[in-house]
């Protein structure tokens, strides 16, 4: 299952309510509104926290989501991009989130640097259609792969510190 | 579209919060981190609250305990405190200083701050229950506050006359009075003892008046006229004067009447210290302290009255009857002691509380001298006191024997008491006579000196002879104690005169021994002279007798020979055996014994007697006159006597006497057998100038050897008087017969020994 960090984090985490696709035009609206509130929440939260981690944003139509997500090790940050899509059939199939930049670096990501989730999140996911949305998502998938794969990747030298550049 | 509006001013807020910078929190972790860093460095001043997860700095913990202190009402624990303001005790201890310097009116005391307000108010309180109480003490109070004495007594004294009103004692200045109270106290116990009239002890009045203890001993004093204390402390007694003064016109009219005075019957009054009291209350009398009582001096002379009485009476006195009843006989003795003077103590006895005159002992010993003599008679006639003697003397010798160092004569004697009572005992002889009078002691009932006296006495005792029984003392004074109705002193009395009588009996019986002894050694000098000539004279006889025999045949001689040794040498030798009997004390008469009894006697005889006397005995079985007449001068040199010489003119008065009283026999004599024989004899004597002892038997031989001197006619006249004899002698028929012949022809046989005489005179 998930650590207790993650288990406290999602708790504060705003469930949503609205079961609806990109394609259910009027619903879908009404589930990006509630995705909106609920990634508002879980960042202010983080950064509350001093946690904060990531940047996204999405198109108009809040099918594709994009940003910026970063690690800090050893007192360095490693900064990756982030990207997704929203599947058609959202919100019963999760979204898959890339890390394009460590494409073919790990064993623990499918082609096209789409990260490979743990075992737990998908029945989990599934359990919890439509309660969970993108900010779960965010806190459930990306954050633990980071806190695993990046020291890992760290520590083979597969990725090293870049001055960061903005 | 309105929705649409909507997603994009939540995006547009999404990016709004993504985008404001983020609080730049620290974590507790970092900031405890930075604090104690800070601490460590010495850049700020901080205490940590208990819990760790506070800070607070000095100043606000002061304020802080400042108003804690108020809250809980001017008092609180230091403990308490840190717990409520959630401070370590150290940090509390630390700032207390400040606290204090701070404020004047905050103390520390005892691990709690106290602050003024708080004092007054217990002055307050204090006050109030002193009025309420009347008394309050310090010691009450520290329980009641849970405050030092000292503290509180330092309240109370800052606050006396102002907040708190009352008196501090003056023996206890933790003590507190109102005045109302100790002038009802005061009052209680003045009619406590007022009311009083018999001693009581001070805690029974203590409980009825209810009034503790150091209250009553100070206020004693103010209060009470009316009687005395035994002492000051708790067990301590009342004593009302109306009653001291009873009891001592009691003691004085008690003493003036009787003349003494029980120390009991002061005990029961109360007076325990009775010989101070005595002594106070008695001045100017004379007295005299006995163990249970005191007694005037007529008391004392009243018994010297007694004595002297009973001395001149030549009687006794019961001193026990005379005296008051209630003196015990220790009493009694002091009494004694403090009566007699020393020239009386010389003339009486004292035998518990019976005063008795010497001269009253005098006639009970008296009344026993005849017994006393008596038996010291028979102890010397039975032996005992001989043997007493011997063994004493073995004692004695033994113990020179053991200490040759020093012979001093005067230490002998004890010396020899030593001896008699160390454990090797005396010999055979002296410890037969321990062990019988030791029996007879016992026996005699004289347990009082036996045990009463060490062992070595005891032992000395059982050494002396007992010439008197206890028991015989006992029976003799018996009557005479029983007419004066002195039973009870029997024992005593017994006691006292049994070893006086028992010396005198021994001193008797010395005397008497020596009085015998000087006897008996003069009788033995008178016989061993008596026996001396006579055996003298005897040996003598046998010498003459063997000169005659020697002028008879060979053949006769041999048998005179044997008779002689038979008879008279016999006879010699039972002399001498009786008296070596005689010298060693042993009871043989040698008469009674044959040859071989003689012969183991002899040979159980010491060595010196032995040799010789064996030989004598031998001697008498043997044929010669001559060894025997050896022997026998041998024998008697052992004994000391001497055989004269032999003197031939005394020889022939000796021949002479026997014929002579031969012929005198002969002339009395009516046997008819005896007259011829000594007719033979004596013609024999006459013709010869030899004496012969001879038996009838010899007659025959005697007649045939004396024919040669004899004439025809008296030779016919003896041979037929012989014949006669014979026959008569034989038995038989003519026995009558020869009777009547030898009858008739018994004045012709005298005529002739007679005639003989004059005939061989002529010659």
């Amino acid at each position: 299952m998930v650590d207790e960090g993650t288990r406290q984090t999602l708790s504060k985490i705003p469930l949503l309510k609205t079961k609806a696709g990109p394609r259910d035009k009027e619903l879908w609206v009404q589930r990006l509104k509630e995705e909106y509130q609920s990634l508002i929440k879980y960042v202010q939260n983080n950064k509350e926290a001093d946690n904060d981690w990531f940047r996204l944003e999405s198109n108009k139509e809040g099918t594709k989501w994009f940003g910026k997500c970063w690690y800090i090790h050893d007192l360095l940050k490693y900064e990756f991009d982030v990207e997704f899509d929203i599947p058609v059939t959202y919100p019963t199939t999760a979204p898959e989130i890339a890390l394009p930049e460590l494409d073919g670096k790990t064993a623990k990501m499918y082609r096209g640097g789409k990260i490979c989730l743990s075992d737990h999140f998908k029945p989990l996911w599934a359990r919890n259609v439509p309660k969970f949305g993108i900010s779960h998502a965010m806190a459930l998938g990306l954050g633990p792969w980071l806190a695993v794969e990046i020291p890992d990747l760290i520590a083979k030298g597969v990725i090293s510190y870049k001055e960061k550049t903005g | 579209m309105a929705d649409w509006e909507e997603v994009k001013r939540l995006a547009a807020d999404f990016q709004k919060v993504q985008l404001t910078s983020t609080t730049q929190k620290l974590s507790e972790r970092n900031c405890i981190e930075i604090v104690s860093w800070l601490i460590d460095r010495k850049m700020v001043d901080l205490i940590f609250t208990s819990d760790g997860k506070e800070y607070l700095t000095p100043t606000q913990l002061i304020n802080e305990i400042k108003g804690e202190l108020y809250d809980q009402g001017g008092r609180i624990n230091l403990v308490e405190l840190a717990k409520n303001i959630g401070v370590d005790l150290a940090h509390i201890n630390a700032h207390l200083n400040e606290v204090l310097k701070g404020q004047k009116d905050i103390q520390h005391v005892l691990g709690q701050l106290i602050d003024h307000s708080y004092i007054s108010r217990v002055a307050g309180e204090i006050n109030e229950k002193l009025q309420q109480q009347g008394q309050i003490s310090i010691g009450d109070l520290t329980i009641h506050y849970d405050l030092p004495a000292e503290f509180l007594q330092q309240i109370v004294d800052k606050n006396l006359g102002k907040v708190v009103f009352g008196k501090q004692d003056k023996n206890d200045p933790r003590i507190y009075y109102t005045e109302s109270f100790i002038a009802r106290t005061k009052a209680k116990i003045r009619g406590a003892l007022a009311g009083l009239t018999r001693p009581t002890p001070v805690a029974s009045i203590l409980n009825q008046v209810d009034v503790n203890e150091k209250m009553f001993f100070s206020l004693f004093d103010q209060t009470c006229m009316y009687g005395t204390l035994t002492s000051r402390l708790p067990g301590a007694q009342y004593i009302p004067n109306v009653y001291a003064r009873s009891q001592n016109e009691w003691v004085s009219n008690f003493y003036r009447q009787n003349g003494y005075l029980e120390y009991d019957a002061l005990n029961r009054l109360g007076i325990t210290d009775y010989k101070q009291y005595i002594k106070k209350q008695l001045v100017n009398e004379e007295l005299h302290y006995l163990s249970s009582c005191i007694i005037s001096k007529s008391i004392l002379e009243r018994v010297q009255a007694d004595i002297d009485e009973c001395i001149a009476s030549k009687s006794y006195t019961d001193l026990q009857s005379n005296l008051p009843s209630v003196f015990n006989e220790k009493d009694i003795e002091m009494i004694l002691n403090a009566a007699l003077t020393n020239q009386q103590r010389q003339q009486i006895l004292v035998i518990e509380s019976y005063v008795i005159s010497k001269a009253f002992v005098e006639k009970l010993a008296d009344s026993c001298d005849e017994l006393v003599k008596a038996n010291a008679k028979a102890t010397v006639e039975s032996g005992k006191y001989q043997e007493y003697q011997i063994s004493l003397h073995s004692s004695h010798l033994r113990s020179q024997k053991s200490d040759d160092a020093d012979d001093k004569v005067d230490k002998r004697e004890e010396r020899r008491k030593k001896a008699a009572s160390g454990k090797s005992g005396g010999g055979t002889q002296g410890r037969e006579t321990k062990t019988r009078s030791t029996k007879k002691f016992n026996r005699g009932g004289n347990k009082n000196i036996a045990e009463t006296d060490d062992d070595d006495d005891v032992q000395v005792k059982k050494m002396v002879l007992e010439v008197v029984a206890a028991d015989e003392v006992r029976d003799s004074i018996q009557p005479l104690l029983e007419e004066e109705s002195l039973d009870d002193l029997l024992e005593p009395l017994t006691a006292h005169l049994f070893p006086k009588l028992n010396e005198k009996g021994l001193e008797a019986a010395a005397s008497i021994y020596v009085a015998t002894v000087a006897d008996r050694t003069a009788n033995r000098r008178q016989t061993h002279n008596e026996l001396q000539n006579k055996l003298n004279a005897l040996i003598g006889d046998v010498r003459l007798f063997e000169k005659g025999t020697k002028l008879l045949p060979q053949d006769v001689q041999t048998q005179l020979v044997k008779y002689l040794l038979k008879s008279l040498c016999t006879d010699i030798v039972n002399e001498v055996l009786n008296y070596i009997a005689a010298e060693q004390n042993l009871g043989t008469k040698a008469e009674t014994l044959n040859n071989d009894q003689k012969l183991k006697f002899v040979n159980e005889l010491p060595s010196e007697f032995k040799t010789p006397l064996v030989q004598l005995v031998k001697s008498l079985s043997g044929q010669s006159i001559d060894d025997f007449m050896t022997t026998v001068e041998e024998a008697l040199i052992p004994c000391s006597m001497i055989l004269k010489k032999i003197d031939k003119k005394k020889d022939r008065t000796v021949v002479l006497n026997h014929k002579h009283q031969l012929l005198e026999q002969l002339n009395k004599c009516e046997d008819v057998a005896l007259a011829l024989h000594l007719a033979t004899l004596a013609i024999f004597t006459t013709a010869t100038h030899c004496m012969l002892h001879a038996s009838g038997r010899h007659v025959t031989a005697i007649l045939a050897f004396l024919k040669q001197y004899l004439t025809e006619e008296q030779a016919n006249e003896l041979t037929s008087y012989h014949d006669f004899v014979t026959l008569m002698l034989s038995g038989g028929s003519e026995v009558e017969n020869a009777k009547e012949k030898l009858k008739e022809k018994l004045p012709v046989i005298k005529s002739i020994a007679n005639e003989f005489k004059k005939a061989g005179s002529e010659k």
